[in-house]
């Protein structure tokens, strides 16, 4: 696809003169070593076993888990991260507050914290003798006796769930945040002129007015959250018991085996997970390039 | 009209209620973070557990910096965003000026390939990448993190930088060459001022990406010649046996740099990270 681009890019029709594709290339040469060779790699060693590794990992007894795990975790964390951020950017976006600009950067904090630290304090926060959560829900009453947050294989998932929509929140709070700056006040003012109360405006002109934004957050978020590793491996490496192994973690643990065979399945998987949310990542982002230039 | 009169201060109280309820959420961890720090070890393991040290102490972050592998860590760390910086600059304002600037077949086609980088799962391109790194004899240098990393920057920065030039208007770069100047002079003289401070920003995004990163840095890197700070924070626990005073201590030291670089440069972040993908 890309020698093709470069082919008719030099000849074809340009709006000045110059060399875009010479530009182009020094990111383009990196893209392909970086992404593309080891996409071609993951395939051809794939197929070169002959699916073993295909075989291996879904005979494997802990791949129905796994897979479940993935689920329930990704969409638990894209739906928390949405209807918090979404929370958030409304509450920010209200008049009747002031120093906005003071709460919104103190919301933004889990986000620009690294992932690891945001997995160690929360490992710390979550700690069931020592956790400040525990005590804090002990005096409060709401809990008899301190909960197995990381190590009950009933709950860790929510768990660490939990942490990933304290991480990626802010972002749908940003952009959100933005998206709603560009409703035209008088939509707002007509709006209420017709008698429409608050959950009307809501419904009816805040939601489908910020509709792209909607489906890019959704769309980031579950990429973000199928693909996220740091924390569940700093929080439980996965455990206890497996409970809350994804693949990516599936897929580290065969890396630090040296089982090459198995790393490919997983990532082969992966692929064509990522490959579904490429396709409409690119349709969405597409109608934003051709309304840009 | 009474019914609204009525309705006002609910919605005060009721806004900033749950802007209260959202501040806790975000904010409480790294509060415990903080306060953690500064306890002494006996506090730390006291149970019923206080938020608040009793005694104040500095010995935690003593033991960061004078005790563990952190500094090298955190040094490392620093020369490994440098190069992502600087590389990450050089690629991407050539491919986002020439994505602004010129209409060409294949434009599209080659923004999505670059763009597409981001959905691509770090965790897929793992093996590969490790084997490339390795082949190159680079597995545990600073180098060899730094060009992994690249896979991460090069596609979010070029959408960045793309989208700060074509903000500025290409009459200015016209006018500097209808005055006598090459093509090139006008983009060193006219285009590259102008997005300096966007350019800058770019880069500290690109540096914050690599400042984050656990994956690959924890894979390509083993021994304290290259392990970046994320990974050390992770090898405090069997370092010391889970020293938590010092691993929180660590971990305040890892985040203040980015606070304080993200209030500094807010406004570029905001404008970069959303200015791609949200239209009013």
């Amino acid at each position: 696809m890309s020698t093709q681009s470069i082919i008719t890019g030099t000849t074809g029709a340009r709006r000045r003169s110059g060399r875009p594709v010479a530009l182009m290339l020094p990111a383009l040469v990196l893209t392909v070593v970086l992404m593309v060779v080891p996409i071609g790699t993951t395939i051809v060693r794939v197929i070169a076993d002959g699916g073993e590794g295909l075989v291996r990992l879904f005979a494997a007894p802990n791949i129905g888990p796994v897979m479940w795990n993935t689920l329930v975790w990704t969409v638990g964390s894209v739906i928390g991260g949405i209807v918090i951020g979404y929370l958030g950017a409304l509450v920010l976006q209200s008049k009747h507050l002031r120093l906005v600009g003071l709460w919104r950067g103190l919301v933004m904090i889990p986000w620009i914290i690294p992932g690891v630290v945001a997995a160690t304090v929360w490992r710390w926060t979550l700690s069931t003798d020592y956790g400040i959560l525990n005590q804090t829900l002990l005096d409060v009453g709401l809990i008899d006796s301190p909960v197995r947050w990381l190590s009950n294989p009933d709950i860790v998932l929510i768990a660490v769930a939990l942490i990933q929509i304290w991480v990626t929140a802010p972002f749908v709070m940003l952009m959100v945040s933005a998206a709603l700056t560009g409703i035209p006040e008088e939509r707002y003012e007509a709006a209420r002129l017709d008698g429409a109360g608050s959950a009307t405006i809501l419904w009816h002109i805040i939601l489908p007015a910020i509709r792209t934004t909607t489906g890019i957050c959704i769309l980031t978020l579950a990429i973000w959250a199928l693909n996220s590793f740091t924390i569940i491996y700093v929080t439980t490496s996965g455990g206890p018991a497996g409970a809350s192994t994804i693949l990516p973690i599936l897929l580290y643990q065969a890396f630090q085996q040296g089982d090459q065979t198995l790393v490919y399945a997983v990532a082969f998987v992966q692929l064509i997970i990522g490959a579904v949310f490429a396709v409409l990542f690119a349709r969405t982002m597409r109608t934003d390039i051709e309304e840009q230039s | 009209m009474k019914n609204r009169a009525l309705a006002r201060p609910f919605a005060v109280i009721g806004v900033w209620f749950i802007l209260a309820l959202i501040l806790v959420w975000s904010l409480a961890p790294v509060v415990v973070m903080v306060f953690t720090s500064f306890k002494p070890r006996d506090e730390i393991f006291q149970v019923p557990t206080r938020l608040l040290p009793d005694v104040w102490t500095w010995d935690n972050f003593v033991t960061v910096f004078t005790a563990s592998n952190m500094p090298g860590a955190l040094l490392n760390s620093i020369v490994v965003g440098l190069l992502v910086a600087a590389a990450t600059l050089i690629f991407c304002f050539s491919a986002g000026y020439a994505l602004a600037r010129f209409k060409f077949r294949g434009a599209r086609p080659m923004a999505l390939f670059i763009l597409l980088g981001q959905v691509v799962p770090l965790t897929v391109v793992l093996l590969p990448l490790y084997q490339i790194v390795s082949s190159m004899q680079l597995l545990d240098t600073t180098i060899g993190l730094a060009f992994a990393h690249l896979a991460i920057t090069v596609p979010l920065v070029t959408w960045m930088v793309r989208n700060q030039i074509a903000a500025i208007p290409v009459d200015l770069e016209e006018a500097a060459q209808i005055d006598g100047g090459s093509r090139f002079d006008a983009v060193t003289y006219i285009t590259l001022p102008i997005c300096a401070p966007g350019l800058v920003a770019a880069g500290m995004f690109a540096f914050l990406q690599s400042w984050h990163e656990f994956l690959f840095a924890s894979v390509m890197t083993s021994s304290t010649a290259a392990r970046t700070a994320p990974v050390a924070l992770t090898e405090f626990a069997n370092e010391f046996s889970v020293d938590w005073g010092a691993t929180m201590a660590a971990s305040v030291v890892l985040t203040v740099p980015l606070v304080i670089a993200f209030i500094a440069l807010q406004r570029y972040f905001v404008g970069g990270l959303t200015g791609g993908a949200v239209k009013g």
